[in-house]
C-alpha cells in the first residue's frame, strides 16, 4: 500500500508542480542553506535565489539544505563548522539571528562568516486602533514619557526586530528602554486581534503584514521605519516627526569562514548578477519583497554595526546579560 | 444571502480540477491510511505534512480536509472489522461494530457507519458554513484573559474525558505539560530545559511527539505481545448492504449522533470521545431491541459514528475561527496553517475567503467521495489489512521516521522520535493514557503565554480574570464541567458492563 | 489471553499488593518535578510585569509533585491494572533498529541505508526471517522514496553514499 499511496501522492505533486526547467550553465554548483524550516521567510528566501541564479544561468545548479532550530543558531553552528573553507556554499540569514545567537548565547557568531550581500528590507511600522486618541508618533512619546508601564506594545517574538524596536522607540524619546511593556505575540494575526480589540496601546510589525488594515482604516499607523518617506505609502517617517527611528527587517546572504579573496569574489559576483537579473526581480514583485541589494565590504560594515546595535539594544532591555 | 455567495464562490474553488484531485487524494489517503491499526487522523495529516510543503496554501488544506474525514473513517473500519479502534473517537463504535463483524454482519456495520459518516458530516457541514461567521465576530473581541480563561475550560474536559482513572490521565496530561516547557520563553527569551542543547531551544515538535507516541510506540507494544495472539481479521460475511429494517433503525440513531457530535465538537474542548460515548449511551436507553446491545446492535454503531464525524466539522469551527486545536488532528492542520505563514483566527475568514470557503466547500465534496470510495471499496480494505503484520509495521516505523528525517534531519530530533516511541509504549504496557500528553504539550504553552499576556496588561493585576464577561463565563463553565464528571460518571459503567 | 512464562519484563502476580513499577512511575515523576524546580531556580528574572519564566515551571512541578503522591499511593494499593507479560526480545530488536538508523544519518550514511536497516529490524522484530528478501524490498521502496522527495519536491533527504549513485 505504501508504494502505491506514495506514487499516487508523487503523481498528484508533480501535477502541482510548475516544472522549472534545468538550464545548462556555468559550472557554479551551489547550495544554499536556509537556517530554518522549510516554508518560512529564509527558506523562502534560499529557495527564490536558487530559482534566479538557475534561471538566469548564473549556477548549473543550486540545492537548498534546511537547518532549523533556534532562530537560525543550529544552522550557523553547522554552516561554520561544516562548510568551512568551502567555496561553494552560502547561507541565508537576516536580522533575527542576531538577536537570537546573542540571545541563545550562541558559540558562533556572525563575526565568523563571510559576509557577501544584503538582498532584502523591510519597512517597520507602528499602528494603533483607529478609535485611539494617540493620533501621532509625539502623542505616543509623551503618553510613554507619561507612564511607561501602561503603554502596552504588542509584536513578535522576544528578541526579534519588533522588540528591539520598541525599545529603540523608548530609548530615542528618552525613556527607559528597560521598562518599556512589551508583549511578544506568536503570530502576526494574534497581536492584530489584541490591537484591534483594543487590549494594548500600540501594534508593531512589519508594514506589509498591517498594510490591508490600514488602508481599510481599521488601524491608525503613526509612523515608519524608513530613512524617508517611500513612494505610494502615506504614513509620515519617525525621523520627519522628529524621533530619529530608522530599523530595517533585512535578510542577506553569507559564505562560509576561510574562503579564499578569488572565491568571495565569485560568490559575491554572483550575487549581484542574480540580483541584476529579470528572474530575481519577478521574485521581488510577486513575493513583496523590498530590494535592499548592498553588497561586499559595504554589507561588511553594515553588519558589524547591526551587530553591535541590537546587541547593545538586547543588553538594555535584559534578554542578554552583559 | 451572502453566506451562500461566499458558499457559491468556495464551491467554484473546490471544484477546479487541481482541487478536486486533492481532495480526492486526501480522503482516499486518509481513508487507506485510516485504516491502518494504531494510525489515526492526526498522525495521519502529521506524516503529509512535510510532503506537502510544495502545494499551495488553498490545495494542501483542502487535502487536509479530505484526509481527516477519510481518517476519521478508516479508523472505524478497523474497529468494526479486528476491534481496533483507528483512534480514540472510534472505541464506541468497536462495542458493537466489532460484534456485529463477529457475527458476520460486517458489511451492513460497515455501511452504517459510511452512510452515517456522510449524513452527519454534511449536516455539520452545513452548520460550520452558517455558524463559523457568526463566531467570528465575536472571536475578536477575545482578549488574552478570555484565552486563559477558554484553556482552563479545555483542560478541565480533557483531564475529565480521556482515560478512566483521573491519577493517569492527570499524570499523562501533565508529562505532556511538562514536555510544553522545553525550550526558549515566548515572553522572555529565556530557554528552558534545554540543557545546553541548541536543537531543544525551540521546543518539542507536536509531530515528533505525536508520531513517537501513536507510530513508533504502537509498534513496539505489538511487537511485545506478538506472542500471545495474532490479529485475527474477521472477514466480511452475508450480505454487504443494509436492509430494510437497518435502515428503519440507524436513520434516527444518525440524526441524534449528529445533534451530539456538532456542537460538542464545536465547544473548544468538547473532542470527539464525549459524543460518541454520549450517542452510545443514548442509544442504548432509546432502542427497542436492547437484547442485542453487547452482541451486535447496528443502532450502537449508527448513532457513535454520525457523532464521531459530526464532532469533526464541529472540531474545523474554533479552528478557523479562533485558531484553536481542539484535537490532535486540528493541531495538525494548525501546523499546515502555519507553514504557509497563515494563522487561523477571527481575520482567516477576512484576510483568505477564497481559501476558508473553498475549504468549507470541499468538505461538502470529500463526504460525497467518502461515500463513493467506501461502499464499493469495504472489500479492499479488508485486504490492506492483509498485509504481513511484520511489513505493516515495518512499513509504518519507515513512514513515521520519514517525516522526521525530512523536516528536521537532526540526531537530536530522531532521538526524541524513538524515547517518545519508548514512552509511548511504557505508557501503553502501564495503561496511561497517551493523548493527554499530546493536549498538554498544545494547550499548557498556549494557556501560559495567555495568560502571562493578560497579567503584563493589567500590570499583574488578577482581577483582570474576572472583569472580561467573556472570561469570567468561561471560568464558570470549567468549574462546572470539573464538578459534572463526579455528576455523569454512572455513564462510565456501561463500559464495565462490556463483555 | 494466555500467559507465556518465559519472557516477562515485570510481570507481577495479581495477588501481590505492592507493584514495583508503581513505585518507580511514582519516583519518576518525583524526579521530574525536582529537575523543573532546579531548572526553574537558575532562571534569571527579568524586568517582564506580571509573570515572570519561572512560574509555570513552578506550577507544573508542584502538580508532578502531587501526582508523584497520588501514583505512590496507587501502586501501594496495588491499584495497577493487570498487565499481559511482554516479549523483550522484538522490541529490542526494534529500537536497536532505530539506534542504527540515527547513527547512520548522524555519521552520514544516508536515507536508503538508513531506513532500510530499520525496515528490515522491524520485520525482524515482528517474526520475519527471510532477511535477504526484506532487505531487497527495503532498499527498493527506500530508494523509490528518496527520489520522490529529491526530484519531486526538491526537499533534500540526508545523502550517503547509494544517494550519490543516484
Amino acid at each position: 500500500m505504501k508504494p502505491f499511496s506514495a506514487r499516487l501522492f508523487g503523481a498528484v505533486v508533480a501535477l502541482a508542480l510548475a516544472a522549472a526547467g534545468p538550464a545548462l550553465a556555468q559550472q557554479l554548483e551551489l547550495k544554499i542553506m536556509a537556517p530554518a524550516a522549510p516554508g518560512g521567510g529564509w527558506d523562502q528566501t534560499a529557495r527564490s535565489m536558487q530559482q534566479a541564479l538557475v534561471a538566469a544561468k548564473i549556477a548549473r545548479s543550486v540545492q537548498v539544505t534546511n537547518v532549523a532550530g533556534a532562530g537560525g543558531s543550529v544552522g550557523i553552528a553547522q554552516f561554520v563548522n561544516g562548510a568551512k573553507g568551502d567555496g561553494n556554499q552560502l547561507m541565508v540569514n537576516g536580522f533575527v539571528m542576531v538577536g537570537a545567537l546573542a540571545m541563545n548565547k550562541s558559540p558562533v557568531t556572525l563575526e565568523q562568516v563571510t559576509p557577501i550581500a544584503r538582498l532584502t528590507e523591510e519597512i517597520q511600522v507602528i499602528v494603533v486602533p483607529a478609535n485611539s486618541p494617540l493620533k501621532t508618533a509625539q502623542d505616543l512619546a509623551n503618553a510613554v514619557k507619561a507612564d511607561i508601564a501602561k503603554v502596552t506594545f504588542a509584536g513578535g517574538s522576544a528578541g526579534g526586530v519588533d522588540h528591539v524596536m520598541a525599545a529603540l522607540f523608548a530609548g530615542t524619546i528618552g525613556a527607559d528602554a528597560k521598562k518599556i511593556n512589551y508583549i511578544p505575540f506568536s503570530g502576526g494575526g494574534e497581536s492584530l486581534a489584541a490591537i484591534l480589540g483594543g487590549k494594548v496601546t500600540a501594534g508593531i510589525s512589519g508594514l506589509s503584514e498591517y498594510e490591508g488594515q490600514i488602508k481599510s482604516g481599521k488601524l491608525r499607523a503613526l509612523g515608519v521605519t524608513s530613512e524617508k518617506r517611500i513612494a505610494g505609502i502615506d504614513i509620515p517617517t519617525f525621523k520627519e516627526q522628529g524621533i530619529d527611528l530608522v530599523i530595517a527587517n533585512w535578510r542577506s546572504v553569507v559564505a562560509p569562514p576561510g574562503i579564499t579573496p578569488e572565491q568571495r569574489k565569485t560568490l559575491t559576483e554572483a550575487v549581484e548578477k542574480m540580483v541584476q537579473s529579470d528572474a530575481w526581480k519577478d521574485i521581488l514583485k510577486q513575493k513583496g519583497w523590498e530590494d535592499a541589494y548592498l553588497g561586499g565590504d559595504a554589507f561588511a560594515d553594515f553588519l558589524k554595526k547591526e551587530t553591535t546595535r541590537v546587541t547593545d539594544v538586547l543588553k538594555s532591555v535584559g534578554l542578554v546579560k552583559s | 444571502m451572502e453566506t451562500f455567495a461566499a458558499l457559491a464562490h468556495g464551491m467554484a474553488v473546490a471544484v477546479q480540477p487541481m482541487n478536486l484531485l486533492y481532495a480526492l487524494t486526501g480522503v482516499f489517503l486518509g481513508t487507506a491510511v485510516g485504516v491502518l491499526p494504531g494510525i489515526g487522523p492526526a498522525l495521519t495529516v502529521a506524516l503529509l505534512l512535510p510532503v506537502t510543503y510544495k502545494l499551495d496554501p488553498g490545495g494542501s488544506l483542502i487535502m487536509f480536509a479530505g484526509i481527516y474525514y477519510g481518517g476519521m473513517y478508516g479508523g472505524s473500519t478497523t474497529a468494526i472489522l479486528i476491534n481496533t479502534p483507528g483512534e480514540s473517537a472510534s472505541m464506541a463504535t468497536a462495542l458493537e461494530g466489532n460484534k456485529m463483524a463477529k457475527a458476520g454482519r460486517g458489511g451492513p456495520a460497515l455501511a452504517t457507519s459510511a452512510i452515517g459518516s456522510f449524513v452527519a458530516g454534511t449536516i455539520a457541514t452545513i452548520g460550520l458554513a452558517f455558524l463559523a461567521p457568526w463566531l467570528v465576530d465575536f472571536a475578536v473581541r477575545f482578549g488574552p484573559e478570555d484565552y486563559f480563561a477558554l484553556m482552563c475550560v479545555a483542560f478541565v474536559t480533557v483531564s475529565a474525558t480521556f482515560g478512566d482513572s483521573p491519577i493517569r490521565g492527570l499524570t499523562s496530561l501533565f508529562i505532556g505539560l511538562t514536555l510544553g516547557l522545553i525550550g526558549i520563553d515566548k515572553l522572555t527569551g529565556q530557554a528552558r530545559l534545554a540543557f545546553g542543547i541548541p536543537e531543544l531551544l525551540d521546543g518539542v515538535e507536536v509531530t515528533t511527539l505525536a508520531v513517537g507516541l501513536f507510530a513508533v510506540g504502537e509498534a513496539l507494544y505489538v511487537a511485545s505481545r506478538r506472542h500471545h495472539a495474532e490479529e485475527q481479521i474477521e472477514p466480511v460475511r452475508g450480505s454487504l448492504w443494509m436492509t430494510t429494517e437497518d435502515w428503519r433503525r440507524s436513520w434516527k440513531a444518525w440524526l441524534r449522533g449528529t445533534m451530539f457530535g456538532f456542537p460538542i465538537g464545536a465547544l473548544p474542548a468538547g473532542g470527539a470521545e464525549i459524543p460518541t460515548f454520549l450517542s452510545y449511551s443514548t442509544e442504548k436507553r432509546l432502542t427497542k431491541h436492547p437484547e442485542e446491545f453487547g452482541k451486535g446492535a447496528i443502532e450502537g454503531v449508527a448513532g457513535p459514528e454520525a457523532a464521531n464525524n459530526a464532532s469533526a466539522a464541529g472540531t474545523l469551527v474554533p479552528l478557523l475561527t479562533l485558531g484553536l486545536p481542539t484535537s490532535a488532528t486540528a493541531a495538525m492542520m494548525l501546523a499546515g496553517f502555519q507553514q504557509y505563514g497563515l494563522n487561523p483566527g477571527p481575520l482567516l475568514f477576512a484576510e483568505r475567503p477564497d481559501l476558508v470557503w473553498g475549504l468549507i466547500a470541499s468538505l461538502f465534496i470529500a463526504n460525497v467521495m467518502l461515500l463513493v470510495l467506501n461502499l464499493p471499496l469495504v472489500g479492499l480494505w479488508v485486504r490492506l489489512l492483509a498485509i504481513p503484520q511484520p511489513w505493516l509495521y515495518a512499513g509504518i516505523l519507515v513512514f513515521a521516521t520519514m517525516g522526521t528525517i525530512a523536516a528536521k534531519p537532526s540526531v537530536v530530533e530522531l532521538s526524541m522520535l524513538a524515547g517518545f516511541g519508548v514512552l509511548g509504549f511504557l505508557m501503553r504496557r502501564f495503561d496511561f493514557p497517551i493523548a493527554p500528553v499530546v493536549v498538554g504539550l498544545i494547550l499548557g504553552p498556549i494557556a501560559e503565554s495567555q495568560l502571562r499576556r493578560a497579567l503584563a496588561i493589567s500590570l499583574g493585576d488578577p482581577i483582570v480574570l474576572l472583569q472580561s464577561p467573556m472570561s469570567a463565563t468561561l471560568l464558570g463553565i470549567a468549574l462546572i464541567a470539573l464538578l459534572a464528571p463526579f455528576v455523569l460518571k454512572g455513564l462510565g459503567r456501561f463500559k464495565a458492563s462490556e463483555d | 489471553m494466555t500467559e507465556s512464562p518465559s519472557s516477562d519484563l515485570s510481570q507481577q502476580p495479581r495477588s501481590q499488593r505492592v507493584d514495583p513499577a508503581g513505585l518507580v512511575i511514582a519516583f519518576a515523576l518525583a524526579a521530574l518535578a525536582a529537575v523543573l524546580v532546579w531548572d526553574a531556580s537558575r532562571l534569571p528574572s527579568t524586568s517582564m510585569y506580571g509573570m515572570g519564566p519561572e512560574a509555570m515551571p513552578l506550577v507544573v512541578a508542584t502538580g508532578l509533585g502531587i501526582l508523584a503522591i497520588a501514583n505512590l499511593i496507587d501502586a501501594l494499593r496495588g491499584n495497577l491494572p493487570p498487565r499481559e507479560s511482554t516479549d523483550p526480545k522484538p522490541v529490542l530488536l526494534i529500537l536497536g533498529g532505530l539506534a542504527l538508523l540515527i547513527a547512520i544519518i548522524g555519521l552520514g550514511g544516508g536515507f536508503i541505508l538508513a531506513t532500510s536497516i530499520l525496515f528490515v529490524a522491524t520485520s525482524a522484530a515482528f517474526g520475519r526471517r527471510a532477511i535477504l528478501t526484506d532487505l531487497i524490498i527495503a532498499l527498493v521502496m527506500s530508494t523509490l522514496i528518496y527520489l520522490a522527495f529529491d526530484r519531486l519536491l526538491t526537499l533534500s533527504l540526508p545523502a550517503g553514499p547509494l544517494e550519490r549513485l543516484l
